[in-house]
């Protein structure tokens, strides 16, 4: 099983290196959550701010955006490597270090930081209850951000 | 480049050296950010004695200290002896500031209390921590000036010391306190591009367009959970019409401050709710001011209070942002919101997702904000032309008899009389 949860988390970061945003979208459960914290003891989106809280509804909202020509932030887009490793399995809770490299209009930025995926089975398929990404400058000034860790 | 900076600013156009010169941006530092009154804290920050935060105040890294005696001290950091940063954190609670170089200790008032071998000293070293000579509080909003001289606090703000004011007034207790930590976003452009966009009606349909017509794609999130709704509501009101803007008036006032009114009545931005939670919130209301007033209070449907030049006040969802100018083409603005104290927990969720919706530098809607002003400087520096054009709608701008300019909401009054008030700093 720790293959199988492992290649699932894999999977998911390439496919936002890919662009394939609709199919990254559909590895969400309705009632999942998208989160990126802005404090690493952050117990709950309603306790302080947060960079991301997107339940699937707003998430799909930011995908369909994500196609859109005129989304001015990624025009033009970015190419990203979303770089997955260090990862751990404990039932269907995946931890792994994340480092993202970004291009985009001549220049290159980085976003490193844990993640958290809380999985849950669906007839057979895995699906995210929880994707809870905790980078090490969460606190820190950020320039536009369009695509998602 | 050398300008003349009196030249810089002509009837309905700005010299593209204020936005990218760097020597412009030195010079604002001296004759602008240190002399208004610049944005520090909220005194909720530093409820008791010994707490301080660090902050940045212009180009001034200082602490904002509850002394013994309750008052405040707005102090540099930087020791008296050697120069060191005292304090690394960007909180905490001190009996006392010790510089970790050599041990030269301060009172939370910044007087110096002792220092190693004090026999070395041929007389009694009076040195302290230096203060910032001025520090004002307007009703728990503490402001801090480097200059001695100059007009209170209260003077200062002038027509915005409403936005405060409403702020509290919006609290059933009364009261005010800032929680969530805070959203950093930040830009390689000018701040005054910041202050511009906030009063800048005329550009939400086209900059924000992808989340506006995503929004209309999608008309099953107006029925989904809170959040998506919130969300929903706010991508969709950026694409109303230019004569639906007009219906925004701007409020421009002496010193650059700016406000556009009428904001919630004309766009479904957050219309006002009818659910349990806020029926409740609007009983304590009428319960504090009486139903008449507590109406009025509510019926103040600004958005954007600009305080020039560092402060942008949301009242209704009780956010600041806070503009920190780098460099000439560098700026972070710090977004921090309040909990209306004695409001029950589910308003203070509200206006965390109202932040983190609008303001985060992930936002669909923030994000495209970002994205413009980077363009604005790389269009500045690098292409030719030396003038950007701010004449529009100044035919239908109109002089209050209380000395204010009203406009039309696409008019670009509120970037004229920013520029008339930093003129009147740059050349004095």
């Amino acid at each position: 099983m720790k293959d199988e949860l492992e290649a699932f988390v894999l999977r998911e970061a390439r496919l936002l290196d890919e662009r394939r945003f609709a199919e990254w979208l559909a590895l969400f459960a309705e009632d999942a959550v998208y989160w990126v914290p802005t404090l690493p003891t952050q117990a709950s989106p309603q306790e302080a701010l947060s960079l991301f809280y997107e339940p699937k509804t707003l998430l799909a909202m930011r995908v369909a955006r994500l196609e859109r020509p005129d989304l001015h932030a990624q025009t033009p887009v970015s190419r990203t490597v979303h770089h997955v490793s260090a990862v751990e399995v404990a039932d269907l809770e995946v931890r792994s270090a994340l480092v993202v490299a970004e291009w985009r209009a001549g220049e290159t930025r980085w976003f490193a930081g844990r993640v958290l995926h809380r999985l849950r089975r669906e007839a057979e398929a895995l699906r995210i209850v929880l994707k809870r990404v905790d980078l090490i400058d969460s606190e820190a000034p950020h320039r536009a951000i369009a695509v998602p860790f | 480049m050398a300008p003349e900076y009196s030249s810089l600013v002509e009837r309905g156009r700005v010299h593209r050296a204020a936005y990218i010169d760097p020597a412009v941006f030195a010079l604002e530092q001296e004759r602008i950010f240190r002399r208004a009154w610049l944005y520090v804290a909220h005194e909720s920050e530093v409820p008791n004695p010994g707490d301080y935060v660090l902050r940045r105040l212009g180009s001034a890294e200082v602490l904002l200290v509850r002394r013994e005696d309750r008052g405040l001290a707005l102090l540099h950091n930087r020791c008296a002896h050697r120069g060191a940063r005292i304090v690394a954190e960007p909180a905490g609670n001190a009996r006392q500031f010790r510089c970790p170089y050599h041990a030269w200790t301060y009172g939370l008032d910044g007087h110096l209390i002792g220092m190693p071998l004090p026999e070395g000293y041929a007389e009694k070293v009076e040195l302290g921590l230096e203060r910032v000579p001025r520090v004002e509080s307007y009703r728990g909003f503490v402001f801090g000036s480097h200059a001695a001289q100059g007009p209170g606090l209260a003077e200062f703000l002038g027509g915005l010391a409403s936005a405060f004011d409403n702020m509290l007034d919006r609290a059933p207790a009364g009261t005010v306190s800032r929680f969530g930590g805070a959203l950093r976003l930040e830009y390689r452009g000018n701040w005054k591009m910041f202050m511009e966009n906030a009063v800048d009606l005329v550009h939400p349909p086209y900059v924000h367009r992808s989340s506006v017509e995503t929004a209309r794609d999608q008309p099953q999130a107006l029925a989904a959970d809170g959040l998506t709704q919130q969300g929903a509501q706010m991508f969709l009101a950026n694409g109303m019409r230019a004569a639906q803007w007009d219906e925004v008036p701007l409020h421009a006032f002496p010193g650059g401050h700016v406000y556009m009114g009428g904001f919630y009545r004309s766009g479904v931005i957050a219309p006002e709710r009818a659910d349990p939670v806020y029926e409740r919130y609007r009983a304590q209301l009428v319960e504090r001011h009486g139903p008449e007033k507590a109406a009025a209070v509510l019926a103040v449907d600004r958005f954007n209070n600009l305080v020039w030049p560092t402060v942008s006040v949301n009242s209704r969802f009780a956010v600041l942002r806070v503009v920190q100018p780098l460099a000439a083409n560098r700026t972070v603005v710090e977004v921090q919101c309040f909990r209306l104290d004695g409001a029950e927990p589910a308003m203070h969720e509200l206006t965390l997702q109202f932040v983190n919706l609008a303001a985060s530098p992930a936002s669909l809607v923030a994000s495209d904000d970002l994205e413009l002003f980077e363009r604005c400087q790389r269009g500045l520096e690098g292409a030719a032309g030396d003038w950007i054009d701010v004449r529009r709608g100044a035919l239908a701008d109109r002089r209050q008899p209380d000395g204010s300019t009203l406009g039309r909401g696409t008019s670009e009054l509120a970037i004229r009389h920013q520029f008339a008030a930093w003129l009147q700093h740059m050349t004095q």
